[in-house]
């Protein structure tokens, strides 16, 4: 039992320990260690697209606007890193990243009192805020 | 930029938790829950805002967003009535269908961008592969002289004094226009929010007049509203 143990067990675990201490694995543990500009747009782009499907799938209009909060916020942040690689890539002087994403916010706080207004208009007259009953300019 | 020891740990927390908060907004049932995972979201970016630095913005995202924004979202959640969809009788998603195509969709893409933003990193490395290391060897030289705490994400930056002398100097075009859109969005929405009262009160409408146009707009079974004084 001993010696099918070391003949058959012994290799298999040779190849984890490889391939934990040098293969893919460590080099992502190495990687993950280090966050650089790929993992910040990553996030971005995770962030953008839970906000996508919150616009495609809810039926209530206020979530509706809260999931476009969320891709306006994932469009900055790819503003700001970008900004930021930037910076440490010898541009001393980038900023233009962080003015566009004050502008982004601007337009975002704009955005939700306007649509807002008009959630409360469209809630007095119709008594609805589910988007699939909203259709009178369908037809 | 690339972050090392406990800014990486802040980083994944603060990064885990947007996505987990940002996955809860959309799929609360309770639309107040969705605005409070919609906050810790906003509170999470902004930490990941002022590991990259960029200290003004985070500030900017906690006042404007999450003190100004969220709490208009939950004015407005409470006064409209999303009790049916709280209690579970209505549906809180679409059509299993519609939302079937929305999730593959969501799929296809989430796989087209992140493929794409690491081809593109690879990439645009391979390009400033020296500049990269120029940098991180001076900001070594750099760190080595200054305390723990003056290096790394707790560092004091210029950038919000620069950003200001920017903005002022190259941008001043668009700051004045974004004031103008922010007034014309306080005024659009205190017009788009008043009341059929309130509207004839301000604009002097004749008392009759106003009457005869509600009327018209009822249907055959309505009860008259009072005449509007």
């Amino acid at each position: 039992m001993q010696f099918f143990m070391l003949k058959f067990f012994t290799p298999a675990f040779g190849l984890v320990f490889q391939e934990v201490t040098s293969g893919r694995f460590a080099v992502a543990w190495d990687k993950a260690q280090h966050p650089d500009l790929s993992k910040f747009l990553t996030i971005g782009a995770l962030l953008f697209i839970i906000g996508v499907a919150g616009v495609l799938t809810r039926r209530n209009i206020i979530v509706i606007f809260m999931s476009i909060e969320l891709i306006l916020n994932a469009a900055n942040l790819n503003f700001i890193a970008l900004s930021r690689y930037l910076q440490d890539t010898g541009n001393m002087n980038a900023v233009a990243g962080q003015i566009f994403a004050v502008f982004v916010i601007v337009v975002a706080a704009a955005e939700a009192a306007i649509g807002l207004g008009i959630v409360i208009a469209l809630y007095r007259n119709k008594e609805t805020i589910w988007v699939d009953e909203i259709d009178i300019l369908k037809w | 930029m690339i972050l090392t020891g406990w800014e990486a740990v802040f980083f994944w927390v603060f990064s885990i938790a947007a996505i987990f908060a940002g996955l809860l907004t959309v799929m609360a049932r309770n639309t107040i829950h969705s605005a409070l995972f919609l906050i810790s979201s906003l509170v999470s970016v902004a930490a990941l805002f002022i590991l990259l630095q960029a200290e003004f913005i985070a500030g900017v995202q906690i006042l404007v967003y999450v003190g100004g924004v969220m709490v208009l979202f939950l004015f407005v959640i409470m006064l409209v009535n999303v009790g049916s969809e709280e209690r579970g009788s209505e549906e809180i998603f679409n059509r299993p269908r519609q939302v079937t195509t929305s999730v593959i969709f969501c799929a296809l893409l989430v796989a087209a961008l992140i493929s794409a933003v690491n081809a593109g990193y690879a990439g645009l490395e391979n390009r400033d592969k020296n500049k990269i290391q120029t940098a991180a060897a001076q900001r070594l030289i750099r760190d080595k002289s200054l305390d723990k705490s003056a290096t790394g994400a707790s560092r004091i930056t210029t950038d919000t004094q620069r950003m200001g002398s920017s903005l002022y100097r190259f941008a001043s075009l668009p700051f004045e226009i974004a004031s103008v859109l922010l007034l014309v969005a306080i005024i659009g929405s205190v017009m788009l929010a008043r009341t059929l009262k309130q509207e004839a009160a301000v604009d002097d409408v004749d008392p009759d007049t106003l009457q005869k146009e509600v009327a018209h707009d009822l249907e055959p079974g309505e009860v008259q509203p009072k005449p509007v004084a």
